[in-house]
Parts: C-alpha cells; structure tokens; sequence
C-alpha cells in the first residue's frame, strides 16, 4: 500500500521542550488517519512539520513520495489549521477563489461543488465577518479543499464545533476518503478517534501505538480506545522509568 | 460605586501597560529622541553658504584719491564673512555650478562697477540665485547686501565722497540696491511651493506605511498567514503581492494629492507632473515594504502606531524635509543618507523647482529602488521567523 506521509525518527525541541521526540509515523493513501492525543501532546508540532512550516531538529519526512521541505508538493495537500483562518473582508467564495490560486489550481467547477460539499452554497456570496462560527469554519475546510488536494491534514477541525456540526463533518470527511483523498486528522476526542480508519496515540511527544481502533482496543484487552490509550500511557511512564 | 473596584481596575490597566516593556520605554524614550533631534537642527549653526563670484571690475583711478576698486572691496568683506564661502568663478561656469550645487548664488561686478558708483552714487549689485530655496534665497541677499554696505561705509573718510542714506520722495533709498536673477523659480516661488513637494512623498509614505503595517499584522493574527505559507507561495512572492497590491493604491492617492496641490493649491511646479508621480510611486514602495519589515516587530496594532515616532518622525526631521541636509551637524549628516525620504526630497524638488527630467535625477531614482531591493529581502527574510 502506498504511503502517503512517512516520518522517520522525527525529533522538534523548541528549547529543552521536546514537542516531538522521535516518531515514526505512515499514513496509507486514501485512510483518515486520527492523531490522538492530549493537549501539548505534540499534534499540531506534527503536522506543522508534515507540511513543512518547521523544521524538524532532527529526522525526515516524506510527503507524496517528495523529501520535505518541497514548496512545490504543498500544490496537493491542503491544511486546516485549528483558528479558522481567513480574510474577514472577502466572501466565502472569494476565500476558496484565492486559496486555489495560489496553489495554482483554480478550477470554477470544483470551486462550486466544495461550497456545495460543505453546504455553503446560500452562504458563498456573504462576506466572513457576518458568517457565525460554524459556517467559518464549514469555509475553512472549503479553503483546504479548494485546489483538490491529494492529502488533507486537520489540525482539530472539530474544536469549538456543536455536536451536530461535528457529525457532519464527519460525513464530509468520510466521503473525502471514499473520493480517494488522504486525510489526517489530529483530536483529542475519543468518540472522534473511533471514526478513523487508522490512528496514532500521541502523548509527550511520543507515538505511543499505531493502528486501526479495534487492533488498538484488542492490544490492551479493553472495550473503549480511552482506556487503551491509558494503558497505553502507563506501560509508557513505566517503561520510561 | 466602589473605589475598590476602580483601583482593581487601575491596577490591571497598570500592570499590562508594565507588562508591554517597549510601551513603557517608548513613552519615555521616544518623546525625549524626538526633542533632543529637535534641539540639535534648531540650534545648530547653518553651514556656510558659498557664493561664487566673478569680479571684471576694473576699479577707478582718479588723481585726488588714488585707485580704488570696489568690486575688491565687496570681495573681501565677502569673504570675511563667517556666513559665506567666496568661491571665485569664471564667466561660463556660472550656470553649471549654480546647477551642480556647488555654488549657490553668484555675484557679478562688471568692468564698470566703480566707475557706475562714483557717477551714480549708487551700487548696483547683479546676483545669480539658485533659486529653488525661498528661504535661503532671502538670507544669500541679506548677507550680500549688508557685505556691501559694511564695505562702502569703509569708504567714509577717504575723501570719496559716500552717501549717507539719502530720503527721496519720503522713501529711504540705500546706496546699494540688488538686482537678483535666478537659476530656477524666482520671486514668485514661496516657501509652501519649496515644503510641498516632500510633504506630499511624507504623506503618502506614511499612510502606505501604516496600511501595510496593519495588513501584514493581521495576516498573521488571524492565520492566514501560516495557511498561506502551507501553499506554494514563497515569502518573496507574498511581499511582491502586496507590495503591488498596496503600491496601485498608494499612487491613486498620491495622483489625488498631487493633482490637489497643483491645481486646487496654486503650487508652482516646473517638471513633469508624470515625472513627479513616477518619484512619489517609488517612495511609497519603500513605504510598504518598511511597513512589511515593521510588522514583524509588532504585535499588536497599538505597536504599530508606536512606530509613528521611532520610523516616520526621524524621517521626516533628518530626511532634509524642513532643514538641509548641509545646515545639520556633521554626526547627523549620515543619518540623512540612510533614509528613503531624502533621496525622494532631492528628485522630487529637483523637478518640481528646478524642471529636471529623468536624465537628471535617475541616481537619486536608483538609489530609491536600491533601497526597495535591500527592504524586499529583508522583509521576506523577516517572515522566515513565522512562516517556514
């Protein structure tokens, strides 16, 4: 199977602070890969290095195939980051317009079917600044989307987000992956990891285990993925000790 | 109400103005930068002014008093005068260094000029000025003209015969009179028509300076600016874009500004109007790329404002807006060289004053876009802290 994202003994120290401290990591082409883990686990430092916006302090990462950094293969990932982030002063259609382009793959057609993908379409003419939280952020991922990316990297795309929002996000995600795309989602909801395909438990830095919710569950013998990912801790801080 | 809770509040406010370490500094430091710039320029002595002079007086001989030539005798009192720098020039060169800076007035005596004053009792002064600086058109004359009356009052007692100030039809008419003629402008340019072509380029350049400041800072406050550098976009591409961007609109305001001063203001302007927006267009992409490098040093858009007195005031103050760049003190002096400002000064009143084409101000023209180039890398090295 092919591997879309590959990290190899991937270590970021801001100062004495490990971030990421050595994680091997492979997403498969086409799974919704759940990075799960606590806050200050190391989620968003992940994939902030994935997409080259750091550099990691040691380690290596291949992105499609491609050495990182390469400016050139972020033309097919798209990324969401945790604040929806977008120009206030433009619309929703504008925003998407933009993103695209400086991807260099505006295409009107996928433009409107993105819009339609998040249910945007009555919202696509109104500027940012009037659109309520949720449908920011339903724009924020249209923004991600715009240039028909190959992989998609989530950083809490569901932070913030009302329940009902959430499963359909969820819906979208999945049938993302089912038109072909990658994504990797990062959340430390634990109803969220049992959505995913495959997951990596993230914890200090660490990727404590990887693997589908069920192999995961069935490892430590418990009937929720939080209780594993306890486990999981534990035999780690004992181990380390 | 509870004065209890006014002081909490007082407190808090205290306390994060205490915890912003560069507001606290500025408001002290700036305010005394400001006033210490201020006293220098004012109280600096101005530099003398030198003056070319060109003396074919042939002086008179008369058998009672011996020779005398007064054309020689303005000349030393000249150029004992710590104000003036006597340069001695030649017929032809007068218009070229008058033009080359290097002289900026020049006094003629003609072969006959003693002899027109024994005959008329009365000197007729002929002087060149520059011309492009009111101001120090008006303080040339001054001294060129007391020089003369210190000179012609040496005469007294000579058996020369010097009038004293003679009332004619209730006017005091002097001896001296000086006839002026000018290289550029002339009588009818006024300080406003010298002060008006660089406040224009300040203007313009602050305003683009401030908006790019504030665009920049919320690219980055509100993350677009990390998802735009999670696409292929480079850092020079984004400050190119903006600099485009920010430069179209600042050159619709300066053509406003211009086209104002020129036709609603009555400014005199001898160059080309297109000339003038072409050096106000450069210096307003200096602006927004200085305020792309600003923004990486601000937080907050209260930070951008702090950057009024600490960027755009010593501009304006050393860029040889209001002082020339020759009057300050020499310490100050290459201060002047490295601001923007004052390379747009120099092309802007060489055209508006002093009609100079293209071919005359490039290199001020090419230091500008030097300058943009050295801010462009800067400012796309300055992102590489936030973006990758």
């Amino acid at each position: 199977m092919d591997l879309v994202v590959e990290t190899y003994e991937l270590h970021k120290y801001f100062g004495s602070i490990r971030a990421v401290d050595g994680v091997d990591l492979s997403v498969r082409s086409g799974e919704i890969y759940g990075l799960i883990g606590p806050n200050g686990s190391g989620k968003t430092t992940l994939i902030r290095l994935i997409i080259g916006l750091l550099r990691p302090t040691s380690g290596s990462i291949r992105l499609l195939g491609e050495v990182i950094p390469n400016k050139a293969i972020l033309a097919q990932t798209g990324y969401m980051t945790q604040a929806s982030a977008l120009y206030e002063e433009l619309t929703v259609r504008e925003n998407v317009t933009f993103f695209a382009e400086m991807c260099g793959r505006y295409d009107p057609k996928w433009r409107e079917e993105v819009i339609e993908l998040v249910d945007l379409e009555d919202r696509s003419r109104s500027l940012v600044r009037t659109l309520s939280g949720g449908l920011r952020q339903r724009t924020s991922l249209a923004c991600a989307l715009a240039h028909k990316p190959r992989l998609l990297l989530l950083d809490e795309p569901t932070v913030g987000v009302d329940p009902q929002l959430r499963a359909t996000f969820w819906s979208y995600f999945r049938n993302l992956a089912d038109t072909g795309i990658t994504l990797i989602i990062s959340s430390h909801v634990m109803d969220e990891a049992e959505r995913c395909d495959r997951l990596g438990f993230l914890r200090q830095g660490r990727l404590l285990a990887e693997g589908t919710p069920a192999q995961l569950r069935s490892q430590k013998s418990t009937t929720t993925l939080e209780e594993a990912f306890l486990q999981f801790a534990v035999e780690a801080t004992e181990g380390g000790l | 109400m509870s004065l209890r809770r006014v002081l909490t509040i007082t407190r808090r406010v205290m306390r994060q103005i205490l915890r912003d370490r560069r507001t606290v500094a500025l408001l002290v430091f700036a305010p005394m930068l400001m006033l210490t710039l201020g006293a220098i320029l004012f109280r600096s002595d101005p530099a003398p002014i030198p003056l070319g002079m060109l003396n074919e007086d042939q002086g008179l001989t008369s058998p009672v008093i011996g020779t005398i030539d007064l054309g020689q005798r303005i000349t030393d009192e000249l150029a004992a005068s710590d104000a003036l720098i006597v340069v001695v020039l030649s017929h032809d060169e007068v218009d070229d260094r008058l033009r080359d800076g290097t002289v900026e007035a020049a006094l003629y005596f003609p072969e006959d000029f003693t002899t027109y004053f024994v005959e008329n009792r009365k000197a007729v002064l002929d002087l060149r000025l520059e011309g492009s600086n009111p101001t120090r058109s008006i303080t040339i004359t001054a001294h060129v003209t007391q020089a003369a009356m210190r000179s012609l009052a040496s005469l007294v007692g000579t058996g020369f015969g010097i009038p004293g100030p003679q009332v004619t039809e209730g006017e005091t008419a002097l001896p001296v009179s000086v006839e002026t003629t000018y290289l550029y402008g002339g009588e009818e340019f006024d300080t406003m028509d010298f002060i008006a072509p660089v406040y224009i380029a300040i203007l313009s350049m602050f305003f683009v300076f401030l908006l790019a400041c504030v665009a920049f800072l919320r690219e980055r406050s509100q993350g677009t600016m990390e998802r735009l550098a999670a696409t292929p976009a480079t850092r020079i591409e984004i400050v190119l874009g903006y600099m485009l961007g920010l430069g179209l609109f600042a050159l619709i305001q300066v053509a406003v500004i211009l086209f104002f001063t020129v036709w609603v203001l009555k400014i005199h302007y001898l160059g080309s109007l297109s000339l003038l927006l072409l050096v106000i267009a450069f210096l307003a992409i200096v602006g927004v790329n200085m305020g792309i490098l600003a923004s990486a040093f601000a937080r907050t858009e209260f930070q951008v404002i702090q950057f009024i007195p600490l960027v755009i005031i010593p501009q304006v103050l050393l860029g040889g807006t209001f002082w020339a760049v020759s009057d300050m003190p020499g310490y100050l002096q290459p201060f002047a060289y490295i601001m923007p400002i004052y390379y747009a000064n120099n092309a802007l009143r060489d055209v508006m004053l002093k009609g100079w084409g293209l071919a005359d101000i490039w290199p001020n023209l090419a230091i500008l876009v030097g300058i943009t180039g050295v801010l462009i890398i800067l400012s796309s090295l300055m992102m590489r802290r936030e973006v990758a």
